[in-house]
């Protein structure tokens, strides 16, 4: 191996020291894949250095299911976390997840029956993060398979990745937070743009700011919506997926807090499939305004595409109950909505950003 | 894929047996990958659980090179309990540098395994089934000399063998070993007796390693009278190779000891303790796959026409009573004019035997 990448090396104290804050004699759980090792390495070497434990669990696919495994398990054991597993989960005092995968197409040869049941399984590990009882976050260390699903050479991409990870998370916070006030203070917001103008109420409601701690790249604020406020019509110009389906030029119409009407250009059965898994999965869960300027362009990959600048997300499905969203769903899937071209967002009738710039 | 993963995959989920519902953590290192998987699928179709716990290298890595050494003396809560309520285990060594821990101090391995040994215990003692084996990988094929087409041959032919009729021969050839007294080793520079009296063997066939292929008994301690030269092979430990050691017993105990290379560091680890100059083992090769030294001790002591003895620390399960911080196995030669006597009787020679 040559000399490490000095960007591997901030990214980890990114992660141990402001994502986490990781103190003496904790146990943190490691869940991580082969290619990350650059990171793993210094993680374990920056959770030493502050006298916690670094539990690795690291596998081919993510900790706690084993894809080999669940594909000829029984089924009933391969819903159910391992108790061993179980026991990690309510333990461990902090989880960082570092996705390096080789092939982001890893799980498509499941059937959806076994697949559900291991993100059963995984939900019980996740669950403690969820509930934002220990510290926690999801990230990504820079891979071949990665970089080609977002159509760049992993050179390229490891300047993509690490522009949009490696930022003063600071000044980024103060910025937001600023944003997030005037959100706050507003009952009504409307979106505006190409095939779009859709309302929905923010009352009673306060947000939260990402901004590099839960996730990195960082670079978002989000709230849960009043359920049944939502009114208008939407058209998704970014490319999303379902289950590992493309879905492109999503439209819903939303009738007091309800889609109405769903259509798609392509992957119109996944979407109908989505919003009709259960009740809570034709309401909105979440809005979320991007503000990572080291995010301009749609990588086809959520995580990244959700902080882009100039950018709203809307989520269908399950709300976060720690920002007042009382929305229940097995769903919640985020979708883009690009706003720098000819699109505008209004507080109670004021535009506060119109083609993507701020005028607040 | 090379079928012979396969079969291999299922031999090793033989070695333990896994029941429903176990949980049977698989340990090893990225490039098993193809043997894990298997393994991870074989054990699913048995219903049994797979824990897949990857590492880069088997001596903890970065972990026990850099961690405070209260970190690696201590191990946190979560992996003890790992350890402890494992019902089983399948360790690959997968290795892509069989020298990746070279830099990290002797005192600092030594913290670990000593953190390690403890919670291991009903591993160590048979109470719970599990198996270390290779998945060969190019270093590991380096080590042994060989290019790697060249050694997964020489692997799964020591792995893929019909281990059911390898037991029965061996169990027949144990119940000799078992009745008798005393066993004289004859052969090149070598004639050493030693006692087994009141000690039953045990025969190595789907059990803790793989490839097995050994039947194996604890000596009585204070037996063991002459001398033995390993002539025709080195004897390899943590790392090193010592040639042409000679060690001569008196009333069990090593009186004299030379070797012709790296002969400090035999005299060293004889000084280990006071059990290191006492036998704890006594193994005789048994697998017909492995017909070459390879410089891997879990290879060369299985080798069919072979005995070995070891230095330092005997089996408590079958007797034993010497303790020692070290256990080294020493392979000697029989194909070259050696022979095995059990109560004056001839009952190997040239490394066939004449029960």
């Amino acid at each position: 191996m040559g000399a490490v990448d000095p960007r591997v090396e901030q990214y980890a104290r990114l992660l141990v020291d402001r994502s986490l804050d990781v103190q003496p004699g904790w146990q943190v759980l490691i869940r991580t894949q082969p290619a990350a090792r650059p990171v793993i390495e210094e993680l374990v070497r920056l959770i030493t250095e502050r006298r916690a434990y670094p539990v690795v669990r690291m596998n081919f696919s993510l900790f706690p299911v084993d894809e080999a495994w669940a594909s000829e398990a029984p089924l009933e054991l391969v819903g159910e976390i391992a108790p061993i597993d179980r026991y990690a989960s309510d333990h461990m005092d902090a989880r960082i997840t570092v996705e390096a995968p080789d092939n982001t197409r890893g799980v498509a040869a499941m059937s959806a029956e076994r697949r559900a049941a291991m993100r059963k399984a995984t939900a019980v590990f996740l669950r403690r993060t969820m509930n934002d009882e220990i510290p926690w976050v999801g990230c990504y260390f820079p891979t071949n398979a990665l970089a080609q699903e977002a159509g760049m050479p992993l050179p390229a991409f490891e300047d993509f990745f690490y522009g949009a990870c490696l930022r003063d998370w600071d000044a980024e916070s103060e910025s937001m937070h600023r944003l997030l006030a005037r959100f706050d203070a507003a009952d009504s917001v409307r979106i505006v743009g190409d095939e779009t103008d859709l309302t929905m109420s923010l009352r009673g409601r306060t947000g939260e700011v990402d901004d590099g701690h839960v996730n990195l790249p960082g670079g978002e604020f989000f709230f849960s919506p009043v359920e049944d406020s939502a009114d208008g019509t939407i058209l998704f110009g970014v490319p999303t997926e379902f289950n590992s389906a493309p879905v492109t030029g999503i439209r819903l119409t939303f009738r007091n807090g309800r889609v109405e009407q769903a259509s798609a250009d392509q992957g119109e059965d996944e979407l109908l499939a989505a919003l009709d898994m259960d009740d809570g999965a034709r309401f909105i869960g979440e809005l979320g305004i991007g503000c990572n300027e080291g995010i301009t362009k749609p990588m086809r990959n959520t995580l990244y595409d959700e902080k882009m600048a100039g950018t709203i997300h809307i989520a269908v499905g399950a709300s976060y109950p720690k920002v007042g969203g009382k929305n229940v769903s097995s769903l919640h899937w985020d979708i883009v909505k690009d706003l720098r071209r000819g699109g505008r967002i209004e507080l109670d009738g004021e535009v506060v950003q119109e083609n993507g710039t701020w005028l607040i | 894929m090379d079928p012979r993963i396969q079969a291999y995959a299922r031999v090793l989920v033989d070695c333990v047996d896994p029941q429903p519902g176990w949980q049977v953590s698989i340990r090893s290192q990225p490039p098993g990958r193809p043997l894990i998987e298997e393994v991870a699928r074989e054990l699913a179709r048995r219903g049994a659980r797979a824990l897949v716990r990857l590492s880069f290298d088997s001596a903890g890595g970065t972990f026990t090179r850099v961690a405070p050494m209260e970190l690696i003396e201590n191990p946190c809560d979560i992996e003890l309990h790992e350890i402890a309520n494992t019902d089983s285990y399948i360790a690959i060594l997968a290795p892509e540098n069989t020298r990746a821990a070279a830099d990290i101090p002797a005192e600092r391995l030594g913290a670990r395994q000593a953190a390690l040994r403890k919670p291991h215990m009903p591993f160590l003692t048979d109470q719970k089934p599990w198996v270390g084996c290779y998945f060969p990988t190019a270093a590991a094929a380096q080590d042994a000399g060989l290019p790697l087409p060249a050694f997964e041959d020489f692997l799964y032919g020591a792995v893929l063998i019909d281990w059911h009729e390898l037991r029965d021969r061996m169990e027949r050839i144990a119940e000799h070993f078992d009745r008798a007294e005393t066993v004289r080793i004859v052969g090149v520079e070598t004639d050493l007796t030693f006692s087994l009296a009141g000690r039953q063997g045990k025969v190595d066939a789907l059990a803790a390693n793989m490839p097995g292929g050994e039947i194996f008994y604890s000596p009585v301690e204070d037996s063991a009278e002459g001398v033995i030269s390993y002539l025709e092979y080195p004897a390899c430990y943590l790392e090193h190779e010592v040639g042409g050691v000679r060690l001569r017993f008196e009333g069990g105990r090593i009186v004299e000891a030379s070797a012709t290379s790296d002969e400090e560091f035999l005299l060293g680890a004889l000084d280990t303790d006071e059990g290191a100059r006492r036998l704890g083992e006594f193994g005789i090769g048994c697998n017909p796959g492995i017909q070459r030294h390879m410089r891997n001790t879990l290879f060369d002591e299985k080798m069919e026409g072979t005995i070995h003895l070891a230095i330092g620390t005997g089996f408590p399960q079958i007797g034993g009573l010497n303790e020692s911080a070290i256990h080294w196995d020493m392979v000697k030669e029989l194909r070259n004019g050696g022979r095995i006597e059990l109560d004056g009787k001839v009952v190997q020679e040239n490394g066939v035997w004449a029960l």
